[in-house]
């Protein structure tokens, strides 16, 4: 299975780090009330919240960023995901109904870019694959929309 | 925009019966209004009901007299609106289906309400209420045969297409069916509208005296185990009485066609009446539901999941309730490629899914219970329920079974609510592989086949296969 692009581990740092700030921010403001009304002592909620921002913040980024892996071939596209509990998707591609590519601020300046296939199934009507360069992503939907009609709806 | 000329009204008809049906939600709000200005007579309320009664079939008129619809040669046309126009192009090749339901209202009049179902979100995107009978089967036939733009529409109106009987349920089978939808569901409801009439009953619901009072135990307020075993009894018989009328009230008159060996038509309902029909080559799979006390009685339910959202829920249409495994079998090799499983065809899932289940007890459930226990030693009364799991997960197991065989994946699932999914392998949009923790140390995955109009819960996956043969599966099933 093909990597994603180095821009995503950037993308999804900023975007954890950003959750973790403002859930450590939140923790602490917690802290602070409770030691002020009821006298609990300080860092009682800091602490652990902070533990757990850090592993977030700086750990988490990079497993589920090892965790993501795709692979593209004549029929098909699978997706695989997840740290915890994991995923692989396998989206045939004569199924999938049509395509877009959508790009965040954050992964405009990574450089990255996400293909989204749109299938005609429920749970996976959308199928994400994140963290590809724009032009292998253009190159991507080009091949899957050849694809496209040509088995059975 | 088409050229279409939308020239045609509903039935006038429409304007009483959908006064009728609104003069309950009117009326309900004088009661408060009256409340709250208490000092009028009784010829005052009179009046204002009759100016409120009048002033709704005004409204009613204008909004019918706005409403036109046209049938041109590419597409049907649909206005509306009294202030600002909509007008809306429904092209031939988009309809799907057209339904036509009759309520009772509708069925004095000799009416029914088309629903043209074109596939898309919206759900009332083309409804004409109410048109004549004969108005709506003249349009269902229309649009059917000029659909595709294969016949022009003179020589449509003068095909009567060939229906074949398939299923018919006589009233014995539907209350018997009925027997099996006891639902203590519909008492919590009328608990509820109880509830909120209550200032006006003369009675008080929550009094239990009373209702013991109404089976006769004497017991003023005094709770004995006459009254309550009573209470039961009479909660059971509720719940059966409102299991049977409300099946009565479906599938009455249950009759399934098979036209032009191209769609099924089924007509069914006691009071609402409704036509519904299902395109063979939109079905998404098949679905049979039985247990072990309907198997007993030759009841199992087939359905059928469409690509579009039906009137009642996740896009799924039964065609066969309570019918013989001979019957689902008729109906199976009518739709198409189905068929039920042959005997030993399919095969149970890992054993390790007993071992997985008994894992993830002690790892959660069990620990929770010790430390309960050292507050309440009560809790320790909890532990049998363990044992229960883990009884049960060997059940479970031998009732969850898969198999793959003439392109068709079998998914069953279910001891007893036995459900069994027949998803031929080329519907299958996705399939997804996923493995939590304790699975990924045994080996072991779940597979989804993922269908279009699935329901959300209630869908064909395999639970703790071997991780190998979730993944050879997976590969075979997208394969087609």
């Amino acid at each position: 299975m093909d990597a994603l692009e180095r821009g995503q581990l950037t993308v999804m740092r900023i975007h954890f780090g950003a959750a973790s700030a403002l859930v450590a921010v939140a923790a602490l403001l917690a802290d602070w009330l409770l030691s002020d009304q009821v006298g609990t002592p300080l860092g009682i909620v800091t602490t652990p919240v902070l533990l757990l921002a850090c592993y977030t913040a700086f750990v988490a980024p990079g497993r589920r960023y090892r965790a993501w892996g795709y692979a593209i071939d004549a029929d098909n596209l699978r997706i695989a995901r997840g740290v915890w509990y994991r995923v692989e998707t396998i989206v045939p591609l004569a199924r999938v109904q049509h395509i877009d590519i959508s790009q965040g601020p954050v992964e405009r300046a990574c450089g990255v870019c996400r293909l989204v296939l749109h299938t005609a199934g429920t749970m996976h009507s959308r199928v994400v694959l994140p963290g590809l360069e724009r032009a292998r992503a253009e190159k991507m939907r080009s091949a899957i929309r050849a694809r496209i009609g040509a088995g059975p709806l | 925009m088409s050229e279409t000329v939308a020239d045609q009204r509903v039935h006038p008809a429409t304007i009483p019966l959908r006064f009728l049906k609104e003069v309950p939600s009117n009326l309900i709000g004088l009661p408060a209004i009256f409340a709250v200005v208490s000092d009028v007579g009784l010829g005052t309320v009179l009046l204002v009901a009759a100016a409120t009664g009048a002033a709704t079939l005004v409204v009613n008129w204008l909004k019918w007299r706005s409403f036109r619809y046209g049938v041109g040669s590419e597409d049907i046309v649909i206005e509306s609106g009294l202030l600002h126009r909509t007008r809306r192009s429904i092209p031939f090749h988009r309809i799907q289906d057209i339904d036509i339901e009759q309520r009772l209202g509708q069925r004095l009049f000799g009416l029914a309400k088309v629903r043209i179902e074109t596939g898309g979100s919206g759900k009332d995107e083309g409804v004409l209420d109410s048109v004549s009978l004969a108005e709506a089967d003249h349009l269902r036939g229309v649009l059917r045969q000029v659909r595709g733009g294969a016949l022009p529409i003179a020589e449509a109106e003068a095909q009567v297409p060939d229906a074949l009987p398939v299923l018919a349920m006589p009233l014995d089978r539907v209350l018997l069916s009925g027997l099996f939808n006891f639902s203590l569901l519909y008492i919590a409801g009328l608990f509820a509208l109880l509830q909120s009439f209550e200032p006006w009953l003369p009675f008080d619901i929550y009094d239990p005296g009373r209702w013991m009072g109404l089976i006769g135990a004497d017991v003023a307020g005094r709770f004995s185990v006459v009254a309550i075993a009573s209470v039961l009894v009479l909660a059971a018989g509720l719940g059966v009485l409102t299991g049977v009328l409300r099946i009565l009230a479906r599938d009455f008159g249950f009759r399934l066609t098979l036209e032009e060996e191209s769609r099924f038509r089924r007509v069914r309902g006691l009071f609402t009446r409704s036509q519904s029909v299902i395109a063979r080559d939109r079905i998404q799979l098949a679905l049979v539901t039985d247990g072990p006390v309907r198997r007993q009685f030759d009841g199992a339910d087939l359905s059928f999941q469409t690509l579009s959202a039906g009137a009642e829920g996740s896009g799924r249409q039964s065609v066969a309730p309570f019918s013989t495994t001979g019957q689902v079998e008729k109906v199976l090799s009518l739709a198409g490629a189905y068929r039920l499983p042959h005997e030993g065809e399919l095969q149970m899932v890992s054993r390790r899914h007993v071992l997985r289940v008994d894992l993830a007890e002690l790892l959660v459930p069990l620990p929770l219970i010790l430390i309960a226990a050292l507050f309440s030693p009560a809790a320790l009364l909890l532990l049998p329920l363990l044992l229960l799991g883990a009884v049960g997960a060997v059940v479970s197991r031998r009732f969850h079974l898969h198999g793959l065989g003439d392109g068709l994946l079998f998914v069953r699932k279910g001891f007893w609510r036995r459900r069994l999914w027949i998803v031929p392998a080329e519907n299958v949009q996705a399939v997804a592989v996923t493995r939590t923790l304790l699975q990924r140390w045994l080996g072991l995955a779940t597979l989804h086949a993922d269908t279009a109009g699935a329901a959300t819960f209630d869908y064909p996956r395999i639970v703790d296969i071997r991780h190998d043969e979730a993944v050879a599966l997976a590969a075979t099933l997208i394969e087609r």
